[in-house]
């Protein structure tokens, strides 16, 4: 066991005290921090210049409503669209239509809009522009038009525009989690991108620590420094002791990322909220403890799966490239389940969501989705977690006898039939 | 005692049997060469020497113990195909692999400092394994073979790659363990060092051993029936099998196995009528002689 230590130690400290881990360790929450909250921000940064549109209203009806409904600014006040109604005949048409287009060739306005004299029957607008795939805009126009086009039957029937308005305004959805305990707690889409959050974390962290165990026992072929190890250790403890050491550097990385979230959640709400100015209280969801464990839990015994399954790759291949192919059937059992995870989410206590989340190769991920969006009966968890731990248990025992075999092993990488011999020899 | 025996020790890769019923024994204070070419079991059989490999079959005992893992950590081995950890630095790497052979950090500590002086490495310490010269690296792990003291130290092919200063700086090392009592197993194909270094050989081919025993007992067995010639010319006598079973040739030198019914005389004055002879002697076979001889007779040489 003195051995297992040292092996573990090493694995560990060598790891812990590389740039790249400290690096990677300070720059990932930067880098989450940034990408959760820079689409907040650039969404308040409406367009700077106000897009110059020309409009054909061949209704003569339409403009001034149009006008009216297009009120969307910038952050200064200033209005995101300039307007100038085109005077044309049908006659006229085409050829206007050529000049705006080369105006819009030009770039001398961004788009014109032709509102047909049949508007009112066929419900439909053109909007000519060269850049057409700002959603922002295309929405924009479309809900301006249609506002104006309603207003324009509403009064042309006698009705009052503004009371109609009333009559039908719409009703707002609050949603709110029911916990166990009997609590509820207003939710607004944060249990969604906690789940998605943790999730995605869950699976990158699986698939990044499984590539580290493999590099490090493809390392060790490739020094030649396994025999050396081998004639002191048991082939066994020196796996052992990797998955150990590697899974350490997971669990530290976690533990500071869990410290610099939970300073962040207690002094950083001011500095975000002050930052983020105009979207209004930015709340960083919380993340329960109990979520915290089964994360843990789950990253533990996920890591232990595929680490072991990742340390066998590494034994059966001698350089990073044969690696590649090899390692292809883990990455794809890892992504199955990353895949199901929106329909999970939609469906947790599905027959299919069941099924999966007692699949050992799933359940990391699966499972533990379905924990976070709503806690499955005890038994399903008790379950999973036997099931598990037995696959990680015969996942060993496999792994170990192939490993053995497979650090000697230099050369091509092994067809399944000498796989089979190395584990009859190991 | 004994520092090391097998007794009927066999291992088979499917259908391919790398080691057959293998007896050997290793006594104290001795350079023990394990010998024979490439693929005739040298390596299987310093594995399982090591539990790297399980044998199928047979006892191998340490130190007098049967083969346990604190047993082990009194062996030391340098391995044929060699390497560090590249990213390490030399001292924590070397205390690592002392680590794992049971040794407290401190004892580590001294050792490292006293090792590193004696390779000339005190000035690299601080650098990392890859920053060091091929040569440099090689030293580095003959250290890490000797820095847990151990009583037995198996070194497979251990010249390999080594510049002639090197080279002496190992042998010297290699002496000096002996003297102090410990054994030093020498695996290699090449007889010319075995020769100059071992007290106690062991011949293996396709996995069987063809000889064994004292060095001496066995050249004195062989006798001095062994021809050497330095000459200049065309020797085309070499190729009489009435009076050459077999020779070595090195174009100017040549080690000549006289047939039997054939005497050196008659060797001489065949050569003396085709080439100008410079030097003839008579002397013990060469140990490479004596193992081309005994392979051929067994009628399998190599794979």
């Amino acid at each position: 066991m003195g051995k297992i230590r040292t092996v573990v130690k090493r694995e560990y400290l060598t790891r812990v005290r590389t740039k790249g881990f400290i690096i990677s360790t300070l720059a990932m929450p930067i880098v989450i921090g940034i990408l959760t909250v820079a689409p907040a921000l650039l969404m308040t940064l409406k367009s700077e210049k106000p897009k110059k549109i020309f409009i054909i209203d061949q209704t003569d009806r339409i403009f001034s409503g149009l006008k009216a409904a297009l009120k969307d600014t910038t952050k200064g006040g200033i209005s995101l669209y300039k307007l100038s109604k085109v005077e044309t005949s049908p006659e006229e048409l085409p050829e206007v239509r050529k000049e705006l287009t080369e105006k819009v060739d030009e770039g001398e306005i961004d788009g014109y809009l032709v509102i047909p004299k049949d508007i009112f029957e066929r419900n439909q607008a053109q909007f000519y522009a060269r850049n057409v795939s700002n959603f922002r805009v295309n929405e924009n126009l479309e809900g301006a038009v249609s506002k104006a086009v309603s207003l324009f039957r509403l009064s042309n029937s006698g009705l009052d525009p503004e009371r109609v308005r009333k009559l039908v305004k719409g009703v707002n959805l609050r949603t709110f989690k029911v916990t166990g305990r009997g609590k509820e707690e207003e939710d607004t889409g944060a249990t969604f991108m906690i789940t998605y959050i943790l999730v995605f974390f869950l699976y990158i962290s699986l698939i990044i620590y499984g590539i580290m165990v493999m590099r490090g026992v493809i390392e060790e072929k490739s020094s030649r420094m396994v025999e050396v190890i081998v004639s002191a250790v048991k082939p066994f403890h020196l796996m052992a002791g990797k998955v150990l050491g590697v899974g350490g550097v997971g669990l530290t990385q976690f533990l500071i990322w869990s410290l610099m979230v939970g300073g962040l959640s207690l002094y950083g709400r001011s500095l975000v909220s002050s930052l983020a100015g105009e979207i209004g209280p930015l709340s960083l969801p919380g993340i329960p403890i109990s979520l915290l464990f089964f994360f843990i839990l789950y990253f533990l015994l996920g890591y232990f799966l595929y680490a072991t399954l990742y340390a066998g790759v590494g034994a059966m291949v001698s350089s990073d490239e044969d690696a590649q192919h090899l390692q292809m059937p883990l990455v794809a059992l890892l992504i199955i389940p990353f895949m199901l995870m929106f329909y999970v989410i939609g469906n947790p206590n599905s027959g299919l969501a069941v099924l999966f989340s007692l699949i050992p190769f799933f359940a990391p991920i699966i499972m533990f989705t379905r924990i976070v969006v709503q806690t499955p009966p005890l038994w399903q968890i008790l379950l999973s977690l036997v099931l598990l731990g037995s696959s990680i248990g015969a996942m060993v025992w496999v792994v170990s006898k192939i490993y053995r075999v497979g650090i000697l092993m230099y050369g091509k990488r092994p067809s399944l039939p000498e796989l089979v011999k190395w584990f009859r020899y190991g | 005692m004994e520092l090391l025996t097998l007794r009927g020790v066999t291992k088979s890769f499917g259908s391919l049997d790398a080691v057959k019923e293998l007896d050997l024994s290793v006594g104290e204070g001795c350079i023990y060469g394990l010998l024979g070419p490439n693929g005739a079991g040298k390596t299987t059989t310093i594995r399982m020497i090591l539990d790297i490999l399980a044998p199928d079959q047979g006892e191998i005992t340490i130190l007098g113990q049967a083969n346990s893992s604190s047993v082990r950590d009194r062996v030391g081995y340098l391995p044929e195909e060699r390497g560090l950890y590249r990213k390490m630095k030399v001292e924590p790497l070397l205390w690592f692999l002392a680590e794992l052979k049971g040794i407290k950090k401190k004892t580590a500590k001294e050792r490292t400092d006293y090792w590193l002086e004696r390779f000339d490495l005190s000035d690299w310490r601080q650098k990392k394994v890859e920053e060091l010269s091929r040569g440099m690296q090689q030293k580095l792990q003959f250290i890490a073979t000797l820095l847990h003291s151990p009583k037995l130290i198996i070194l497979d092919e251990p010249f390999t790659g080594l510049d002639p200063v090197n080279t002496n700086l190992v042998k010297e090392v290699m002496l000096e363990e002996k003297r102090k009592g410990a054994s030093v197993i020498l695996s290699t194909h090449l007889m010319e060092q075995a020769e100059k270094l071992c007290d106690q050989i062991c011949l293996i081919n396709e996995g069987e051993k063809v000889l064994d025993g004292s060095l001496k007992e066995i050249k004195a067995n062989y006798g001095k029936n062994t021809v050497v010639i330095e000459y200049e010319g065309k020797a085309n006598f070499l190729d009489d099998k009435k009076i050459v079973e077999n020779y070595d040739d090195y174009g100017r030198y040549v080690e000549i196995h006289p047939s039997a019914g054939a005497n050196p005389q008659m060797i001489l004055k065949r050569a003396a009528q085709e080439v100008t002879i410079l030097k003839f002697e008579l002397v013990e076979p060469s140990l490479n002689e004596i193992f081309i001889q005994t392979v051929k007779k067994e009628g399998k040489w190599g794979r």
